[in-house]
């Protein structure tokens, strides 16, 4: 697994001098004509290609295929030569497409066959391509720049492959004895060449294999005919320069273009990096898994069988490789169906074919984001099998995880990509925020139901959403300090709380016992926020200032609960012979309210403390609706309640915002307009 | 990663270890108790582990299949009989292929040989069989390297000076290597007696069988974890980074990704996640406890009855159908997720992402991955409709874009007939003849086909010739004007044969 072997860097050269321009004697006949339409007409003489046409058409698809299974750090410098040599891209990899290859070679055209060929030459493009092999790639540099002292590390290793029309053996040495004396001179590169002259017909030169001229210098030469002879070449090279192997998709049910209600069987071939087979050459069951040899001996493919999707149900498969691939014939009819059904989304497995019959999934084509993936999927037995489920293990016996609210938590905490170019390199990476976040929203996180009152409560969402924030805005603070009120108008109705009543006996704690639960569990979570900014400590300071009891009133009711719960008591019985006791219970407790309502009034209403000016605009009726309009028969409770809040409403003076209020509404924090908001915030402290 | 402990029962082993007291053993006994100590620590420390046990002489004998049932391994070890010579080769065949049936090629796999270090005489002797390696056939390959990635550990009853006498030493050295070096030889320290074959064994435990422990984490929330297997340190590219890399003991959740998205990626390697309650004694033989059930009631169940984050997670990554995204170090991430072994049974598993700044090219660079909240509107709707992700490639792949290939006759025949089909077709296929048309034409130039540009340009004008009366007049004029356009790109004029330039269909008006 090396990064830069001499896979990195490819150069190719391919001869523009004149004689390129020469027929290949290769005819196409593209003038098909039917028998309706042949009677009377000429047909078009067939078309035959340049050796040029070949030689480009067959390097542009070693390039497609190279591109498509290896998008990036694997690169193609395209270099033509004739009385000087042209440099058709960089190794930037924005160059690196067959559509800029194209482009650059339209630009350069057919070799001009009335040019002079003594001045031309392959030799120009072969000194350029050892030029060039020198030039560093962005991520050479980026690796060297990153290692620093051990930069060496990095090795300049890389491949040519020159298409030419040699005459004789004699001309390719002396074309290798030029690489060599180029690559002496340049004294720094390590490479390794591949030669492909190819032929019109005859073969003057002499294939070779693999043959070490230098240490820094192999050479492999390849005689063939120009057309379908170079491209079989070319498409075998590939393969071995970039640990390609094949795969062919059988049984592929098509529909017939002329048949429409029926539907035929196809193959369709595909490359990809060899390790998808992996596990076949290691078991040595590669002709089990139906390899089949060509016709010319050099290429083998292995079979696997479609099997069509039932579902299209998500499944997290375990998949240990997954490899792109490229169709070998990309635009026949089988592989364009292939292709574009994978492309709209739909994922196959693949079985693998077996002696004993017996179904083995071993692969699935899939695409993600257009391009297509050959995943290998593990059919062997696993080591993990059986575990202990997470049930028998720590924690396993509780049932009350906020599993619910923890997955609200994940959605909100899912990723998105940031594009390289809106992120600010000064500033965090993307990946840090959502670490930073994580930790804001898990500052106050209890983990069961019963661990918690205000996660349990509608009316404390909107805060707990917004206090997580970063930074807030005026509107969140108002948002947060509303919803506070909130709360205290829930204690003034008494409305009830979900407290849990795990571990204790009975009802659970007494109403006003939950309140200051509630308030105690809400000031935590806010607290750990309050140190982010001044807003974060302005909704700190607003629960503080509104919670209903000071520290010290909370140490005197506790001193008087023990009377509250025999009253509770008498409450539940609820039988009428004791009734008259628990009304009189009752006046007494009212009067124990007055006096608290007269002493919080006292902080509360003095005149220094905006707070009351704070108080929650009585926007919606539902929020004020009265006891009286609950439906249904009256409760003891209500009756109960009732009595005591008209009591109360007599004893105290009204809020001046409802006293001053239009059409029951009232404007808040006038007195920003004429101050800042630091007043609020002091005074809010000081009321504590 | 399952083990295989290979035991020599030859007759060597039954050699007696010279002692002062009174009771005698053999060499048999040391290498027993070494193993029961191992599987002792296995059974309470590494329980998920499938062990073998196989005994070899000249022969090869599984003695206990793959399992977890520790007493049956400690049962057989019990039940040991002697036999005649050690023939290490014939035995490592055997381990190969009870491996392969069992895991397959690709299971990595530890092989734990106990041996005294006497290798054997003559043919089927270790020397033997590395003096002859190069003379094997095909057919008679020695067994190592296995086709599974392996650690080969080799457990010596016997101290290594008294291999270094022999040539044993340099064998048993040449065995590691050949099964690939990743593995260890240890020999007994000093006299051989128990405690010193407990102190070889202890060190095999502490290098292979420690569990591995580590804290998870999800901002403030954590839990205390044992990931088994143990995750092995990976070299990623010999020659750049030579240094292996190892999984931090803090992994730390980065966030929370849709199974859909994250799309079966590709791993190196899946592990259990299993939470563990660290206040336990840590001073026990290995490290730290890390099994409840094993424990008395209370306190498994105490451990069971606290809140347990790994819990929480688990419980709500199966019901919203997601993975927590994990970073396991430096440029190394993971996933978590749960598994269901059964309807009922179900796990908190890890799986690791191949080392690198981008494993899963969907995802992009996992650095560039923030929080959905900074946008300005949720990427994956209101309404979870939409997701960020699979990211597209800035290039599309050959498959995707419709290229041109004529390498086979055939493909140049079909777009050339596609053309002169829509050419009949004309004036109401006029935007895919065009189409057709410009994609022929870019190939051509690109290619240096110009005799192609001339050869349908001449098709084009023998088509116009031949339209029916009926035809609309448009198609006339399309045709010659397609037909000229092509005829001056094939002179190669820069005008005229401009790769970007389109052939645009000529402007006519026949509603006046």
């Amino acid at each position: 697994m090396k990064m830069f072997s001499v896979s990195h860097k490819t150069v190719f050269v391919v001869d523009h001098c004149p004689y390129m321009a020469e027929s290949s004697r290769q005819q196409v006949e593209c003038d098909v004509l039917t028998k309706s339409r042949g009677q009377g007409v000429i047909p078009l003489a067939p078309v035959s290609k340049s050796l040029w046409t070949c030689a480009v058409e067959c390097s542009m698809e070693y390039c497609r295929i190279l591109y498509d299974v290896y998008p990036l750090h694997k690169l193609i410098n395209y270099i033509v030569s004739d009385s000087e040599f042209h440099i058709l891209n960089s190794w930037r990899q924005e160059d690196q497409s067959t559509h800029e290859l194209m482009s650059a070679l339209a630009a350069v055209g057919p070799p001009n066959p009335r040019e002079d060929p003594e001045c031309c030459s392959i030799l120009h493009g072969l000194v350029a391509a050892v030029e060039s092999l020198c030039k560093i790639t962005e991520l050479q540099h980026e690796r060297r720049t990153t290692l620093m002292d051990t930069a060496e590390r990095v090795a300049n290793r890389g491949r040519i492959i020159c298409l030419t029309n040699a005459k004789s053996d004699t001309h390719v040495r002396m074309l290798e004895d030029c690489i060599q004396e180029t690559i002496l001179e340049q004294n720094k590169l390590a490479a390794v060449f591949f030669f492909n002259i190819q032929l019109g017909d005859d073969a003057l030169v002499s294939d070779r294999p693999k043959k070490e001229i230098s240490p820094l210098l192999t050479s492999e030469v390849h005689s063939v005919r120009a057309g379908r002879h170079l491209a079989t070449k070319l498409n075998i090279l590939v393969q071995q320069h970039f640990d390609l192997a094949s795969t062919t998709i059988t049984n592929i049910p098509m529909k017939e273009e002329q048949h429409a209600n029926t539907s035929a069987n196809y193959d369709v071939e595909l490359l990809h990096h060899r390790d998808a087979h992996l596990e076949f050459f290691k078991s040595g069951d590669l002709h089990m898994a139906g390899t089949s040899t060509r016709e010319n001996g050099l290429k083998e493919t292995i079979t696997l069988k479609w099997c069509t999707p039932r579902t299209n149900s998500i499944e997290l498969h375990y998949c240990t490789g997954a490899y792109r691939i490229s169709p070998t014939d990309v635009n026949s009819r089988p592989s364009s169906c292939l292709t574009n059904f994978l492309l709209n989304g739909r994922s196959v497995l693949l079985e693998q074919p077996r002696k004993s019959g017996s179904k083995v999934i071993s692969h699935m084509l899939s695409s993600h984001g257009g391009e297509i993936f050959l995943h290998v999927l593990n059919s062997n037995r696993s080591t993990l099998e059986d575990p202990p489920s997470i049930s028998e293990g720590c924690g396993g016996r509780v049932t009350d995880y906020r599993i619910t609210d923890f997955g609200e938590f994940m959605r909100e905490n899912r990723l998105m990509p940031v594009s390289e170019s809106s992120h600010d390199p000064s500033g965090k990476l993307p990946v840090e925020r959502a670490k930073g976040q994580l930790e804001r929203h898990t500052r106050y996180w209890p983990m069961i139901i019963s661990q918690t009152t205000i996660f349990n409560m509608q009316a404390v969402v909107p805060l707990a959403n917004l206090i997580v924030k970063e930074t807030l805005s005026e509107e969140d603070v108002l948002t947060c300090q509303k919803t506070v009120y909130n709360l205290v108008d829930m204690e003034r109705k008494n409305d009830p709380l979900p407290i849990s009543t795990v571990g204790s006996r009975g009802k659970g704690p007494k109403r006003d016992e939950q309140y200051r639960i509630m308030w105690n569990e809400l000031e935590t979570l806010v607290k750990t926020h309050a140190g982010a900014t001044d807003r974060h400590q302005r909704v700190l300071d607003c629960i503080i200032a509104c919670r209903s009891k000071p520290p010290e009133e909370e140490e005197r009711k506790k001193r008087g609960r023990k009377r509250e719960e025999r009253e509770d008591k008498t409450e539940k019985n609820g039988s009428k012979d004791t009734d008259d006791k628990s009304w009189q219970e009752s006046e007494r407790l009212k009067g124990l309210l007055d006096k608290e309502e007269q002493e919080s009034e006292v902080i509360k209403d003095s005149p220094d403390s905006p707070e009351p000016l704070n108080k929650k605009p009585r926007l919606c009726t539902e929020e004020v609706q009265p006891p009286e309009r609950a439906k249904g028969p009256v409760s003891l409770l209500t009756m109960w309640s009732n009595r005591i809040t008209v009591a109360n409403s007599r004893k105290h003076q009204e809020f001046v915002g409802r006293v001053s209020s239009v059409n029951n509404k009232f404007e808040l924090y006038q007195q920003l307009k004429d101050e800042n908001g630091m007043d609020v915030h002091e005074n809010g402290k000081a009321s504590r | 990663m399952p083990t295989v402990v290979l035991m020599d029962v030859s007759l060597s082993m039954t050699r007696p270890v010279s002692l002062d007291g009174s009771e005698e053993f053999q060499r048999k006994n040391l290498a027993v108790h070494g193993l029961n100590m191992l599987f002792e620590h296995m059974a309470s420390n590494y329980r998920m582990e499938f062990t073998a046990l196989m005994a070899f002489s000249s022969l090869w004998e599984l003695l206990v299949p793959f399992t977890r049932d520790y007493n049956a391994l400690q049962e057989a070890l019990g039940n040991l009989e002697d036999y005649d010579k050690t023939c290490v080769e014939s035995a490592l065949n055997g381990v190969s292929n009870v491996v392969q049936q069992e895991w397959g090629s690709a299971c990595p796999c530890q092989v734990v040989l106990v041996t005294d270090g006497s290798l054997g005489i003559g043919k089927g002797s270790l020397r033997h069989s590395l003096h002859t390696l190069k003379h094997h056939g095909d057919d008679k390959k020695f067994p190592l390297p296995f086709p599974f990635p392996t650690k080969l550990f080799i457990m010596s009853v016997a101290n290594a000076e008294e291999l270094q006498m022999t040539d044993a030493m340099d064998n048993l050295e040449e065995l590691l290597r050949l099964s690939g070096g990743d593995g260890q030889i240890f020999t007994m320290e000093g006299p051989l007696c128990m405690k010193n074959v407990q102190a070889m064994f202890g060190r095999l435990i502490d290098h292979a069988y420690s569990p591995f422990h580590a804290v998870l984490h999800c901002g403030n929330l954590s839990s205390d974890v044992q990931v088994f297997p143990r995750p092995e340190p990976i070299v990623m590219d010999e020659e750049v980074e030579p240094m292996p890399r190892s999984v931090n003991t803090d992994l730390e959740i980065v966030g929370f990704i849709e199974i859909a998205d994250i799309s079966s990626p590709p791993v190196i390697s899946r592990h259990l996640v299993l939470p563990i309650n660290v206040n336990k004694e840590v001073d026990e033989v290995g490290t730290g406890a890390t099994d409840e059930l094993e424990e008395e009631p209370s306190a498994s169940q105490m451990a069971g009855k606290s809140p347990n984050f790994c819990v929480l997670l688990h419980g709500s990554l199966k019901v919203e159908g997601m993975v927590a995204l994990v970073q396991l170090g430096p440029e190394w991430y993971g996933m978590l997720y749960s598994q269901a072994d059964s309807k009922k049974k179900s796990n908190l598993m890890m799986s690791l992402f191949e080392p690198g700044p981008d494993p899963l090219p969907w995802l992009g660079k996992i650095t560039h991955l923030g929080p959905i909240s900074e946008a300005a509107e949720n990427p994956y709707g209101e309404d979870d409709s939409k997701s960020p992700f699979p990211l597209q490639p800035p290039v599309k792949r050959s498959y995707a874009q419709n290229v041109t290939v004529w390498i086979k006759a055939s493909g140049l025949q079909t777009d050339v007939q596609k053309i002169l089909r829509n050419a009949r077709k004309l004036p109401d296929k006029t935007q895919t003849f065009y189409k057709e048309l410009n994609r022929l034409r870019k190939a051509a130039l690109a290619f240096g086909f110009w005799e192609l540009l001339k050869g349908m340009a001449d098709l084009l004008e023998r088509e116009c010739t031949l339209l029916p009366d009926s035809a609309h007049p448009d198609a006339a004029f399309q045709l010659s004007h397609a037909a000229q356009q092509l005829k001056l790109a094939s002179t190669g004029d820069s005008q005229y044969a401009a790769f970007d330039h389109n052939i645009a269909p000529m402007h006519t008006d026949f509603s006046s």
